[in-house]
């Protein structure tokens, strides 16, 4: 049991930091980043660069993975969601945008780094064990705490700085927050580079731990997509909610589901359809309509 | 259009698919495009499922998932029931509109950007599913699929056996293509029907369309499952063709690529999805000589082409036509559910 | 007063979460007639309108058709039954003609099943001239022959709200509920708009029951009023009980820019 909460802590730790950046950009843009889960791959090809090629510390790979994906985040918000933005009539063209952006990102990582599986030497050794009732890698038990330290920067960021203040206007009404004198542009283009940033940094972690490869990006942003689906999407509590309970739903489908080959998906999606039926706007979201 | 150009229309199409294109690849000797234009034919009968759910007002990037099943249950009856292809085929498109009303029903309450999202999760749960299942066999998929028997009716045959044909390529072929053909009737006369005007009323307001006595609930479903049911036997055709299936035979792409046939080739017009498939099909056929850098190039394209037009191709037809400029959007409404 | 209302509303009550919308409000519509709900701004009229329109489902009381509960059911089983609604964003569907609008609004009267549609039946096909018959009576009642094969976003505001009525004419209601459908109107087109709603009820005889700001046009076309203050009716009578009644000239007090400036 012990375990099993553990390993959901560990899991949505990092899930939380995916999703708060998907929700971010969402509520900044009302664009969905199918990209999202191709920029977390980017960020852990680029710690595994500096880490395993240049043969840097792992903190530097990270903040080095968040930099590069911050500015990467600006630009794709800049050159090219934000002329499709203001010029689509129709939902469709900005998530077809973010697809093609998705299918590039899936290309460059696949010439820049090919399709094998790439990992860093463990960053900290030996093993956390308490009576056999909680066995944890230290490893990831840093990894764990350092997600949890990026998620809780980011909270007080949002909440004290002058820009999250200004970008939590800006989600909370576009309008609104244009007549108080907002720069829309200027934060619509923060926030990308910032959830983008969250996106490198979270796949940073992750390379010390699983290691990445070229197909994780798809199944990372659709594991994202039901992050905020569970927790509502746009809303920041939503978000950190609903990374900790799928984490905490995978590692228990993962133990008591294994006799019956790996299902947990299927039960998952099919509570998180009878969930949506009675609240569509899942657990934090506004309701709508 | 009068009655007569339509006629006229509908039968050049059909000497140009049935008659001249089997000619030309006869004296060409490409039989290789066999294969290409039964692809494009199967595929864009599951883009016409999602060009209807598009009709209703809801972006379905979960059309996968329904060809994933269809091509599953059709393998699955073929290979362990020993059942007749053709028989497997409405069975297949059966089981997915059933599914579909399920899945449905909790569903079809979002809109905009949550419907999408989770259409695009359940491509992405059935291939889960199908590699955690022991009847699929998981990675190793179903192969060595028979290639379809003989259907007879009475003692006549009415399709042959495709295992004794000279050219089962070609058989393959015009089966694909007549499947198309009907597959597309339904569809215009969905959308010429007065139940096409329903759905339109949907795609724009639904309250208003529930206010005047629409129940919106029912024809949601009865268009998402039509939609789905085109995605069952566009899945298990295609899995009989190439005689085998694997959870990875559809996934999240094929899911996107689905919408994006409807896209390129228009929302607003019925054939829209066939012309958007056989554009992307051949132009991704084209580029597989450029070997690694294909999905480079390919995606590249895909995101100069929104830049360009961010209203897809017809966007070109509409602003010459000024008169219409709300061939529009269902989705300038707000997204989120219906109360 | 008739003792055979066509509208009940019991005891309404409507809670979000621990604010209280609209609180046990009762009153009865007679046949024919033509009712106003009126109130300050967030008085809960809008709310109000939804439930009995069913848009919004009750927390207590009901809303009874003909002695028949109708509160709670769904939206389109509501306009069945004959109560329908237009809206206060001036719905309608945008990327149709004003004559598509109101022949797809012909719906509730369809005889032919879908599939009947989907073949042709015959039927179907009598529907279909019926509905057009029927659709050209209605743009000719409501003079919008002129604008008939405009496409409806090309519109402006007045015809648009006109072409809501149309829209709630053409599935043939026993109830009509008009959601402030002078807002943003002026003079002209109020006068208009009172003159329109004035034929609806004499010539088709149809029930209107509406919610409205314009507190003079209100006077001019209500056979009664009904005021809600916070959720709760504190008033309800003719015109001129209305205008000489101190609670509901003590909500407004303050809010003059309410009663006369829209």
């Amino acid at each position: 049991m012990e375990q099993i909460i553990a390993n959901g802590l560990y899991l949505g730790a990092q899930y939380a930091l995916i999703a708060l950046g998907l929700t971010l950009i969402f509520s900044l843009m009302n664009v969905l980043n199918f990209a999202h889960g191709q920029m977390y791959v980017l960020g852990g090809f680029i710690t595994y660069t500096v880490v395993a090629q240049l043969g840097l510390p792992f903190l530097l790979g990270i903040l080095v993975s968040g930099l590069l994906l911050a500015l990467m985040g600006a630009g794709v918000e800049k050159y090219l969601f934000r002329p499709v933005v203001a010029r689509s009539v129709r939902e469709e063209s900005t998530m077809l945008l973010a697809a093609g952006i998705a299918f590039f990102l899936d290309a460059v990582i696949l010439l820049l780094f090919g399709e094998k599986q790439r990992g860093i030497p463990k960053i900290v050794d030996g093993v956390f064990n308490w009576d056999f009732r909680i066995i944890m890698p230290y490893d990831r038990i840093v990894v764990g705490l350092l997600a949890l330290a990026a998620v809780a920067a980011f909270i007080l960021y949002m909440r004290y700085s002058r820009t999250g203040r200004a970008m939590r206007a800006l989600a909370q009404d576009r309008t609104a927050a244009q007549l108080m004198g907002v720069d829309v542009n200027r934060y619509s283009m923060f926030g990308f580079a910032l959830g983008a940033m969250l996106a490198g940094v979270a796949g940073g972690l992750l390379v010390s731990i699983t290691g990445v490869n070229l197909g994780m990006g798809g199944p990372t942003s659709i594991k994202a997509f039901m992050m905020i689906m569970i927790g509502g999407a746009g809303v920041i509590s939503g978000a950190i909610a609903g990374g900790f309970i799928l984490g905490m739903m995978e590692s228990v489908g993962l133990t008591v589901l294994a006799a019956y080959g790996d299902v947990t998906y299927l039960i998952i999606f099919a509570s998180l359809m009878v969930f949506l039926a009675f609240r569509p706007q899942g657990l934090m979201g506004k309701p709508w309509g | 259009m009068t009655l007569f150009k339509k006629l006229l229309g509908v039968g050049l199409f059909l000497a140009l698919v049935l008659v001249l294109v089997p000619w030309l690849i006869e004296r060409s000797g490409r039989w290789d495009f066999y294969y290409t234009l039964t692809s494009v034919a199967l595929l864009s009968i599951a883009s016409a499922g999602v060009w209807l759910t598009f009709y209703i007002g809801r972006i379905n990037i979960g059309q996968g998932a329904y060809a994933l099943v269809g091509g599953y249950v059709s393998a699955i009856l073929v290979t362990q029931a020993g059942m007749n292809f053709w028989l497997t085929l409405p069975l297949a498109g059966l089981f997915c509109a059933l599914l579909s009303v399920l899945i449905g029903l909790p569903i079809l309450r979002l809109r905009g950007v949550y419907f999408a999202m989770v259409t695009l999760v359940l491509t992405e749960v059935v291939r889960l599913t199908a590699l955690a299942l022991p009847i699929t066999n998981g990675a190793r998929g179903i192969v060595n699929i028979p290639l379809p028997t003989e259907l007879s009716l009475f003692g006549l045959t009415l399709i042959p056996d495709f295992g004794t044909l000279a050219n089962p390529k070609l058989a393959f072929y015009l089966a694909a293509v007549i499947m198309m053909i009907l597959s597309y009737a339904v569809l215009y006369r969905i959308v010429h029907s007065r139940l096409g005007h329903l759905c339109r009323s949907l795609q724009q307001n639904e309250e208003l369309a529930a206010s005047i006595g629409v129940n919106i609930t029912y024809l949601r479903i009865l268009a998402y499952s039509i939609s789905s049911f085109f995605g069952g036997i566009a899945g298990a055709s295609f899995v009989n063709i190439s005689q085998s299936i694997y959870p990875s035979s559809f996934q999240v792409v094929d899911s996107v690529n689905f919408m994006l046939n409807c896209f390129l080739g228009g929302l607003g017009y019925v054939f829209g999805p066939m012309l958007g498939t056989l554009l992307l099909y051949f132009g991704w056929d084209l580029l597989f000589t450029t070997g690694k850098y294909q999905l480079l190039i390919y995606s590249s394209l895909l995101i100069l082409l929104m830049l360009v037009l961010p209203n897809g191709l017809l966007s070109l037809r509409l602003s010459r036509k000024a008169k219409q400029p709300a061939q529009a959007s269902p989705d300038k409404q707000p997204s989120g559910a219906t109360p | 007063m008739n003792p055979n209302p066509i509208l009940e509303v019991d005891q309404v009550t409507r809670r979000f979460g621990g604010l209280t919308a609209v609180n046990k409000v009762s009153f009865t519509v007679q046949p024919s007639e033509i009712l106003s709900v009126i109130g300050p701004n967030g008085a809960g009229k809008s709310t109000l309108f939804k439930l009995i329109s069913s848009f919004l489902h009750t927390s207590e009381g009901e809303v009874r058709l003909k002695g028949e509960r109708i509160s709670d059911l769904a939206p389109h089983i509501v306009a069945r039954k004959g109560v329908v609604r237009t809206f206060q964003e001036t719905t309608i569907f945008r990327a149709m003609t004003v004559r598509e609008n109101i022949i797809i609004a012909h719906h509730l009267r369809a005889k032919a099943s879908l599939a009947g549609y989907f073949w042709g039946s015959a039927a179907a096909r009598q529907d279909q001239a019926a509905f057009a018959r029927s659709a050209d009576e209605i743009i000719q009642f409501l003079g919008m022959g002129a604008i008939a094969n405009e496409l409806a976003s090309n519109l402006p505001q007045g015809n648009l709200r006109a072409l809501g009525i149309a829209i709630g004419l053409a599935t043939d209601p026993k109830v009509l509920l008009l959601d402030e459908p002078f807002a943003g109107m002026n003079h002209d087109e109020t006068m208009h708009m009172v003159q329109l709603v004035q034929n609806v009820r004499q010539e088709r005889g149809i029930t209107v029951l509406l919610v409205e700001h314009d507190i003079p046009a209100v006077m001019k076309i209500s056979d009664r009023i009904v005021v809600i203050n916070f959720g709760e009716k504190i008033a309800e009578g003719t015109p001129e009980d209305i205008r000489n009644n101190d609670k509901v000239i003590e909500a407004y007090l303050g809010r003059e820019d309410d009663a006369i400036g829209m």
